[in-house]
């Protein structure tokens, strides 16, 4: 299905993600019906759609996590997983974390240093002196003796990013970032996203419902719903018309809760 | 010399509680983490069908069936977890109860062999053999060197799968790995346990480590610790006032689990109250 409003990327520059003709069901139910996308290095990508659309079954192909019924991926230009995957940093949706597993910040953060072979031997001020010159400042440093199933879900979304940057990945994948973070942690959250983004000039795919963010922050946008039923800038794919091939209903990002300046066309709508 | 010989079953049982205590509890701070309390216990409870099925088959010491019989069905829960759409715990319901019913009808078909059976329900320190011993000694070192060489593998896996996956675990092969260990792990502490009580030197220790632990370094020394003195001091306890050695250990283990509980709750009220005496302050 091609709506005939897409714009499609520039050809030509090299590609962070490729995914072609992607097909996989669950039972009888299909999932992903043919999804193909490819994402430019340096782009902060966001792939929107309504429940069970197929956003976080797509991101789970892309990263080995799920095998799709037929199709490909490619990340990075390379095929192969196991070589790739150093490169790319994963944000996972939540961390079911049993309370009784006592881990605290640092000890997760060290599993990711290059240079700890094994956490138990190292002691604290060494595990710390090698976070300082990797761990980036986003408000991780004040919490690292605190075990991790105590934190809160904007605490525990900042300690899971500065773990997948701690990698130095050249593509970010994270998946529904915000759930479980409230309002005003959400839209920090977004802002400190973007702020990455920019620094680091990798290349992010997100994985969202939170129209108002994509506006704000995505250079391109995806609306999925089994296929990639509209791809864009954020203007274009915001069109009411395309979000309702996408959602299946007729949705309005056009829902003001307060007037932005900032933004083209104010919007700050949710689905 | 002649107290070591007079009392040689006491130093063997000893040495085992030393060798099983501290891998059982160690093991136990990523069982608890990954909710496979369950499986421990069927495990243990499988072990059972197979010591019936080693004296049934003419073994004197059934320890290597025993352990051939856990892994198998250790192998059957991945199996039937990754092949059909039933939930792990139902798997685990189905065989715990068809390993002990295949076990028990066994039994009933023994003849001379049901007392040395019986002993593996409820752990015997007498029964502890050279051979068993030297199992659990090679046993207990060697996983214990496995579960600190991957403990970084095994730390990202308990905290999150996929995690583990981007960061380039084989998270099939450890699964694999770390379920292959407790299997065995469990079926050898069965002698001195028994497969009633197992799996509670696998879950208390770690759990009264968790209440007065600040870090998951500090919980593996102090399970590693509480298991120490669980095994040693139920062992000392079962030898003195000749009682069965696995409700004993347990027992221990459930009383320093109440202290550390103590000492939690008094930490976390001084905590308050230092609390409070700042915001006066």
């Amino acid at each position: 299905m091609d709506c005939p409003l897409c714009k499609h990327q520039p050809s030509g520059l090299p590609l962070a993600v490729e995914v072609n003709d992607l097909w996989l069901s669950f039972g009888q139910v299909p999932v992903l019906r043919g999804v193909s996308l490819k994402i430019p290095v340096g782009q902060l990508v966001a792939l929107i759609g309504p429940n069970g659309s197929g956003k976080t079954t797509l991101l789970r192909c892309m990263l080995g996590l799920q095998q799709p019924d037929r199709g490909t991926s490619r990340l990075l230009g390379n095929g192969r997983l196991d070589q790739v995957l150093p490169r790319v940093g994963y944000v996972p949706q939540k961390l079911s974390l049993e309370r009784s597993f006592m881990i605290t910040v640092r000890e997760f953060l060290a599993l990711r240093l290059r240079q700890t072979r094994n956490w138990f031997w190292k002691s604290r001020t060494s595990v710390d002196s090698e976070l300082v010159g990797h761990l980036p400042d986003i408000g991780v440093r004040g919490i690292l003796d605190r075990p991790l199933s105590g934190l809160s879900g904007g605490q525990l979304q900042r300690v899971l990013i500065a773990f997948s940057l701690l990698g130095d990945p050249e593509l970010l994948l994270l998946d529904e970032p915000t759930a479980g973070v409230d309002t005003p942690g959400e839209k920090s959250f977004y802002e400190l996203i973007a702020q990455i983004h920019r620094e680091r000039k990798l290349t992010v795919v997100l994985v969202s419902h939170d129209l108002s963010m994509v506006f704000r922050h995505a250079s391109w946008v995806y609306a999925l719903n089994g296929v990639v039923c509209c791809e864009g800038t954020p203007e274009h794919v915001m069109n009411a018309e395309s979000l309702k091939q996408a959602y299946g209903i007729h949705v309005s990002p056009y829902h003001h809760h307060h007037h932005d300046p900032s933004v083209p066309g104010h919007s700050h709508g949710m689905v | 010399m002649e107290w070591f010989s007079d009392n040689i079953y006491l130093v063997r049982a000893m040495a085992a509680a030393l060798c099983l205590a501290p891998l059982c509890s160690l093991l136990g701070v990523f069982v608890t983490a990954r909710r496979m309390s369950f499986f421990s216990d069927t495990v243990a409870h499988s072990a059972l069908a197979g010591v019936a099925l080693g004296f049934w088959l003419g073994f004197s010491e059934p320890t290597i069936p025993m352990i051939l019989f856990s892994l198998g069905v250790a192998v059957a829960i991945l199996w039937l977890k990754e092949t059909t759409a039933l939930l792990t715990d139902t798997i685990m319901a189905l065989l715990l109860s068809g390993s002990v019913a295949f076990g028990l009808l066994i039994r009933s078909q023994l003849k001379g062999f049901r007392a040395q059976f019986d002993a593996y329900l409820f752990g015997d320190i007498q029964a502890v053999s050279d051979e068993e011993l030297i199992a659990a000694a090679v046993l207990s070192v060697g996983i214990g060197l496995c579960v600190f060489w991957k403990l970084n593998s095994l730390t990202l896996l308990s905290a999150q799968e996929d995690l583990a996956h981007v960061a380039g675990v084989n998270v099939q092969w450890l699964n694999y790995f770390f379920v292959g260990v407790l299997t065995v792990a469990v079926s050898v502490s069965i002698r001195l346990l028994g497969v009633m009580l197992v799996t509670a030197l696998i879950i208390i220790p770690a759990a009264a480590a968790r209440n007065v632990a600040c870090s998951l370094r500090q919980q593996i020394l102090f399970a590693l610790a509480v298991g120490l003195i669980s095994g040693v001091g139920g062992v000392s306890l079962t030898d003195r006032y000749d009682i069965p050695a696995g409700p004993t250990i347990v027992l221990t283990a459930i009383g320093v689990f109440a202290v550390t509980l103590v000492v939690a709750r008094l930490r976390s009220r001084a905590g308050h109250a230092s609390g409070r005496e700042g915001r006066a302050s």
